[in-house]
């Protein structure tokens, strides 16, 4: 318990060096704020890289993996030792690719809480071609509705609307690039033909610009049904499942729950994009790293200042022991000084980080789809610096008040 | 109760060592009676003050030993003997140290707040009376440092009455005072230590002042005569 006497005396000296103490306030204020503004910037980055890498990329995703290993493909099937496998041609086996039957998949996840959103996809290898003009690319057969469920695609819609690749089974949504590419605009047709020579006519009745040339520049969408008939697939069939859940940073998790409901190869956007996931790290440790060195500089202050005080208040230190205080009392008195600094620096840095985050949240930056530099604000970035704050204004604020305990009143009174 | 020992002192000797080796102190023994009003005099340098900080307490840094009420302190932990201080000594420097933050009334009050024994009311009314008993309690919501040396001394002189130690101990409590003031002073120490039984240990100059006390202890160069 913090004696009240303490505080009383505590209190008269902060009020004798208002001066000294609203520099040592300002350090805190400084260092909390730059934690702060830090902090919910760098997070801010992270969204906007987040929202970008998973308007093309899903949190899970299922899908058949190719065997490894060719030459024995019965091998899983016959497992006994004593069974001799012998295959003659092994290039002429027909193994399965995509799913099957992908309703059944869904039916076996469909129950986990975690998922928020599934979309099945079957994607293709194609040549788009519009007269003599003929380009290698992508086409993701889809359900509109469930591909804005986990994308939001529509948003990257520039012409035309996404919303009607519903009804249109003959409708195709171009990348930007890819369109120009191929010289052709809204309304008009193109020829997309598969590896196996099947080509049917399709007409542009969107184009999307998503500022990732992965998209822009390769990729059209066509309903699902379309893309299955291209290859001559049955109507449950999907190169891949997306599956979006409900907190991205815990999709290793759900993949790992997932693996024991299918035999198929599911994997999470942290293992597939690993390099995000680096990204993402990275930025809060250099987050941390500044805001700990400002916050330890913030420290230097506090701690300079309260030695100061020290100093200069030794005389009354030693007429308080003299009086009676003991070194627990003497403690007290500038550690509730050190704090009382950090509290009242420590709202004013919230309240400063918080318009410092709004002022460069609003400085223009024009980059991809950005427009302004990117800032996140989040309660717990502000409850983080202020705890901090009053861990280092303690630690800063404990050793001078040490220090004052073992002041020696006779040497002090003796002159 | 009458010859109960208030003080006692046995083979005192205190070393300085800065800046070469002296012996301050030489075998200092003593008792003071309880109710004592006892006058320490000597020349400028015999080792005055440097035996009251080893009286108060506060100067642990001797050999022999030092009793106070019965209990001995020599050897006690420095957060014992300043809960011992707070309770039981009252002392007055000789250069009247005040807390200049702190107004003359909350300079008297701070060793009462630190002790608990009263609530903050009482403490407030004792205060103003110990200040009245001085003539300065028209100067109580003063800050300290706005008074003279005379009025410092005096709120010092209240400050160490407030606890109702049993032992007052003065450096020179009148050094800074004029005749009326120091006569004010030594009727208030007189009273004390005859209607209270406080025992007061008082250093002076002032021959007058000492020949009007109990007893009177001598110091030269360390050593009691
Ligand atoms: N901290 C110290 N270090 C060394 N010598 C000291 C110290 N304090 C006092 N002295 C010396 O000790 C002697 C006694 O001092 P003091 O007790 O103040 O004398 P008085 O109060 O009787 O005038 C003096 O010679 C003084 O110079
Ligand atoms: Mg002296």
């Amino acid at each position: 318990m913090i004696r009240q006497t303490n505080f009383q005396v505590a209190f008269a000296h902060l009020s004798s060096r208002v001066k000294q103490s609203l520099v040592a306030m300002l350090s805190v204020t400084f260092g909390i704020s730059m934690y702060i503004f830090m902090n919910g910037f760098m997070t801010g980055v992270n969204d906007v890289q987040n929202e970008l890498a998973f308007s093309a990329l899903a949190h899970v995703r299922i899908y058949r993996d190719l065997p490894k290993d060719r030459s024995n493909l019965l091998a899983s099937k016959y497992d006994e030792e004593a069974t001799l496998i012998n295959i003659r041609n092994p290039k002429t086996i027909q193994y399965t690719t995509g799913i099957r039957n992908a309703n059944e998949v869904i039916d076996a996840i469909d129950h986990l809480p975690e998922i928020t959103d599934i979309a099945t996809q079957v994607n293709l290898n194609v040549f788009f071609r519009n007269g003599s003009a003929k380009i290698n690319g992508l086409t993701a057969g889809v359900n509109a509705n469930d591909e804005e469920a986990l994308f939001g695609i529509s948003e990257s819609v520039i012409e035309g609307s996404w919303f009607d690749l519903n009804h249109r089974s003959d409708g195709i949504i171009m990348g930007v690039g890819l369109a120009k590419k191929l010289s052709l605009n809204l309304n008009d047709n193109v020829q997309v033909s598969t590896a196996d020579g099947v080509t049917r006519n399709f007409e542009i009745i969107g184009i999307l610009e998503t500022t990732m040339a992965g998209v822009d520049d390769m990729k059209a969408f066509i309903q699902i049904n379309a893309a299955r008939q291209l290859i001559s697939k049955n109507r449950s069939y999907a190169t891949d499942i997306q599956v979006n859940v409900a907190d991205f940073e815990a999709a290793s998790a759900v993949a790992a729950k997932m693996r024991s409901l299918t035999d198929l190869k599911v994997e999470s956007w942290i293992e597939s994009n690993g390099q995000l996931d680096a990204g993402n790290e990275l930025r809060n440790i250099i987050a941390l790293a500044v805001s700990f060195t400002i916050l330890l500089v913030a420290g230097f202050g506090i701690y300079n200042i309260m030695n100061m005080t020290v100093n200069e208040k030794i005389k009354e230190i030693a007429i308080l022991k003299a009086m009676g205080f003991e070194g627990s009392d003497i403690v007290q008195i500038f550690l509730v000084q050190s704090i009382i600094i950090g509290i009242i620096g420590g709202i004013i840095g919230m309240l400063f980080g918080a318009a410092v985050s709004v002022v460069i949240n609003q400085v223009p930056f024009q980059v991809a789809s950005l427009e302004t530099l990117p800032m996140s604000y989040r309660a717990k970035d502000y409850v983080a610096a202020f705890g901090f704050g009053l861990i280092t204004t303690f630690v800063a604020g404990y050793l001078p008040a040490k220090k004052a305990s073992k002041v020696d009143p006779v040497t002090i009174i003796r002159g | 109760m009458e010859n109960q020992i208030a003080l006692k002192v046995s083979n005192i000797d205190k070393f300085f060592y800065e800046p070469s080796k002296f012996q301050v102190l030489k075998d200092i023994n003593f008792d003071v009676k309880k109710g004592e009003f006892l006058s320490l005099v000597g020349k400028s340098g015999s080792g005055k003050s440097t035996l009251l900080y080893v009286l108060s307490t506060m100067d642990t840094d001797y050999s022999g030993s030092l009793e106070i009420n019965g209990k001995t302190l020599t050897g006690s932990t420095q957060n014992e003997l300043a809960k011992f201080r707070n309770a039981n000594i009252g002392f007055v420097f000789q250069f009247h140290y005040l807390l200049p933050d702190f107004s003359t009334l909350d300079n008297v009050m701070l060793p009462a707040l630190k002790l608990r024994k009263k609530s903050k009311e009482e403490i407030r009314e004792m205060a103003y009376e110990n200040l009245k008993l001085l003539g300065i309690e028209d100067q109580a919501k003063k800050s300290a440092n706005k008074l003279s040396g005379g009025q410092q001394q005096r709120v010092a002189i209240a400050r160490a009455l407030i606890n109702e130690p049993a032992i007052i101990m003065g450096d020179e409590p009148t050094g800074n005072l004029d005749s009326k003031n120091t006569q004010t002073v030594f009727d208030i120490f007189q009273q004390l230590s005859e209607e209270r039984g406080q025992t007061i240990i008082a250093v002076t100059h002032d021959d007058e002042f000492a020949k009007n006390t109990d007893r009177i202890l001598e110091l030269s160069d360390g050593s009691m005569l």
